[in-house]
């Protein structure tokens, strides 16, 4: 390999930019819109004027509540001596009343319950099932093998109806716990294909022989998959977990059909969606929800990024 | 203590047969060593005791018990893998007292148990590391250690020394013996190196293909090989194995008749008049200089062989001749100052020959 010239040089950093410009510019502009007052929004530049947290404040409910101003025109309106007291009521508790306010925190912890537990249960199932596959010699593993990868053949569209129905016809869908549950059974199948391979793939990295030593000194292979194999494979599980994790947090198909009737158990996706059409559709605050929904996902990554160098189980065994 | 005994095992992968009719006894306290080129079975026998591999055939008996249906981990084995299979997220002191942490036993004997082995293989200052932070040699002493910290009946090694260098290879190679005249455990010892075989074992079994070929000490394997293979797998340098034709009075060899006193009595093998061909086996180790020989000595003499190469090892030389077509090789000390081109008379006494069938290849 000789060295890059300058020339080349030029042009790999040019080419490193573009990507990096066509995957952050969106994030940046999330975050550049969430920041700005109203009178900034036209403005092309990324950078605001003047700051304006008020959006973050409000999703969050560290702002002052019922500060709704009522507008001069409607002040008017209600010195109207003609205007029945109920009447008046009726239009002031319009302006009052906090049911349009969006409540982040319950849709986050919403979001952050249903992801946690589809991506335990899909961890906890791919230990098992990938340890099966790696390691134990049964009839037809090769073939059970393959065909987990069938949930990927159809998309989720044409799936959505027949699974819908099903849950309809089992009862389930009628109540929230029911639907949660039929999420919840969606969501862990559509990420454990891949656990089943991150994990599998991975666990063949792990000499045998240490489940052998572990044998020999006393340990059943459970014993030896909790002992041995799982502490050697954290960085695994914890990426793993994440992926899982991310996808659930992110899905929005399935939960739009089976939580729409539910709407104190929406996840973050559905509720950014009915953001976007509702009274509030207003452009900071559907930035700042976008934003404050990146957050984990972000976290998450960056935590991957360091637990995937990887090497625990380096040095045990002389290759 | 534990006896071992194999009865009839066969073992299969697949439609692939590795093990044919192995039989075997270790008895208690003894020192086995399996022996034998690599693919011959040898690892795999050793698997099946520990339980590691399912017999396909036959039975494996320890202490009197029949254990093929019995878990590797109640088999109460220690073993010592090749690769070491050292825990890695586990500190040197985690492996040792691994095994004996699972028996739950208590605290105070392991604690002596830990101070006891670590001393002994010098580990002492290396308790707090990690595997990845230690030598090949470390590890293989980490390996070991926690093979006999627990009250293991039956000490199994895989190949515990080929991934070590030669001179630390012939360290541990003593270590263990120092190990088996203390503890007296029950051993088998699986390797491909016939000098770890002769060194350590009470009793060496030779494996190829499949079979057990001969057993014996390792001085009966020696001096009296079954067959070709064993005769050369056996001693290094490896015995020559010579075309020859075999006389009741003489072995020519290349024209020159090497004589026989005596050895064969009427009745052991009948020779025919004309002369029978055969394998002429020569250890190089009993070839003596002609002029280092006294005259009275009852030994025959090839002469004139020419030198080709010569290997000084120090005290040894090893030569390399033509005796006519044929080549083979003599290990004479240092004082033979002959040189590579001369011609040398090399003596050998002949009831040291090994005679081998041309077909069967077995010993006569």
């Amino acid at each position: 390999m000789g060295k890059r010239s300058f020339l080349q040089n030029i042009l790999l950093a040019l080419a490193v930019g573009i990507v990096l410009f066509f995957c952050l510019f969106p994030f940046v502009q999330i975050l550049s819109t969430s920041l700005k007052h109203q009178f900034d929004w036209g403005n092309p530049s990324l950078i605001p004027i003047k700051i304006n947290l008020n959006a973050y404040r409000e999703l969050l409910g560290l702002g002052k509540k019922d500060d709704v101003a009522i507008p001069d025109s409607i002040k008017r309106l209600l010195d109207n001596p003609l205007l029945t007291e109920e009447k008046k009521n009726e239009i002031i508790s319009k302006y009052k009343s906090t049911s349009d306010v969006f409540p982040f925190p319950r849709y986050f912890l919403n979001t952050f319950l249903l992801s946690a537990s589809a991506a335990s249960i899909s961890l906890i199932l791919a230990v098992f099932g990938a340890y099966s596959f790696s390691r134990l010699r049964f009839k037809g593993r090769s073939t059970i093998q393959r065909s987990i990868l069938f949930v990927y053949m159809v998309g989720g569209v044409m799936l959505m109806v027949p699974l819908y129905q099903m849950s309809v016809k089992a009862g389930l869908a009628k109540t929230v716990w029911g639907s949660l549950l039929s999420l919840l059974l969606i969501y862990i199948i559509q990420t454990l294909p891949v656990s089943l391979y991150m994990l599998g793939n991975y666990f063949r990295t792990i000499p045998y022989s240490l489940e052998e030593a572990a044998a020999t000194d006393g340990c059943s292979r459970i014993q030896a998959i909790f002992i041995i194999i799982l502490p050697l494979s954290i960085p695994m599980l914890i990426t793993v977990f994440i992926y899982c994790f991310i996808i659930a947090w992110n899905e929005f198909l399935f939960a739009s059909v089976f939580l729409k009737q539910f709407h104190d158990f929406h996840t973050l996706p559905l509720a950014l969606q009915s953001l976007f059409v509702s009274k509030n559709a207003i452009w900071d605050r559907i930035m700042s929800a976008s934003m404050l929904t990146l957050i984990p996902v972000i976290f998450c990554f960056m935590f991957v990024m360091r637990n995937l160098t990887g090497g625990l189980a380096e040095g045990g065994v002389k290759e | 203590m534990a006896s071992v005994e194999l009865r009839n095992i066969n073992k299969s992968f697949g439609s692939e047969q590795v093990l044919h009719d192995i039989n075997l006894e270790v008895k208690e306290e003894e020192f086995v060593v399996l022996v034998g080129p690599s693919g011959c079975g040898k690892s795999t026998t050793l698997r099946l005791i520990a339980g590691l591999e399912d017999v396909t055939k036959g039975e494996v008996i320890i202490n009197n018990e029949v254990v093929n249906l019995i878990e590797p981990q109640h088999r109460n084995i220690a073993m010592v893998f090749q690769n070491y299979a050292l825990y890695p997220h586990k500190n040197v002191r985690e492996n040792i007292i691994f095994g004996l942490k699972r028996a739950k036993a208590p605290k105070d004997l392991i604690n002596r148990r830990l101070e006891r082995v670590s001393k002994m293989l010098e580990l002492q200052d290396l308790l707090e590391r990690k595997p990845a932070q230690l030598s090949g040699g470390q590890r293989q002493r980490v390996a070991m250690g926690r093979a006999i910290a627990r009250d293991a009946d039956l000490f199994l090694f895989d190949e515990p020394l080929s991934n070590l260098d030669a001179k630390l290879r012939h360290q541990m190679r003593t270590e263990i013996r120092r190990i088996h005249r203390e503890y007296k455990t029950t051993s088998i010892y699986v390797t491909h190196d016939q000098v770890e075989a002769m060194t350590l074992g009470d009793r060496v079994v030779v494996m190829r293909d499949g079979h057990i070929e001969q057993q014996g000490s390792p001085m009966e394997i020696y001096l009296k090989p079954n067959n070709i293979f064993i005769a050369t797998f056996i001693g290094a340098p490896s015995m020559n194995i010579l075309d020859a034709t075999i006389f009741p009075e003489f072995v020519d060899l290349e024209g020159q008749k090497l004589i026989l006193k005596n050895m064969f009595s009427e009745d052991s093998i009948s020779l025919p008049k004309e002369g029978k061909k055969i394998k002429l086996g020569l250890r190089p180790d009993f070839f003596l200089d002609e002029n280092f020989v006294s005259k009275d000595a009852s030994l025959t003499t090839i002469r004139n062989a020419h030198i080709d190469i010569i290997e000084p090892l120090g005290f040894d030389k090893e030569f390399h001749v033509q005796v006519g077509s044929q080549t083979l090789k003599a290990r004479l000390d240092l004082r033979t100052t002959a040189k590579e081109g001369e011609k040398i008379n090399l003596c050998f006494d002949m009831e040291r020959a090994h005679f081998f069938d041309v077909e069967t290849e077995k010993s006569l």
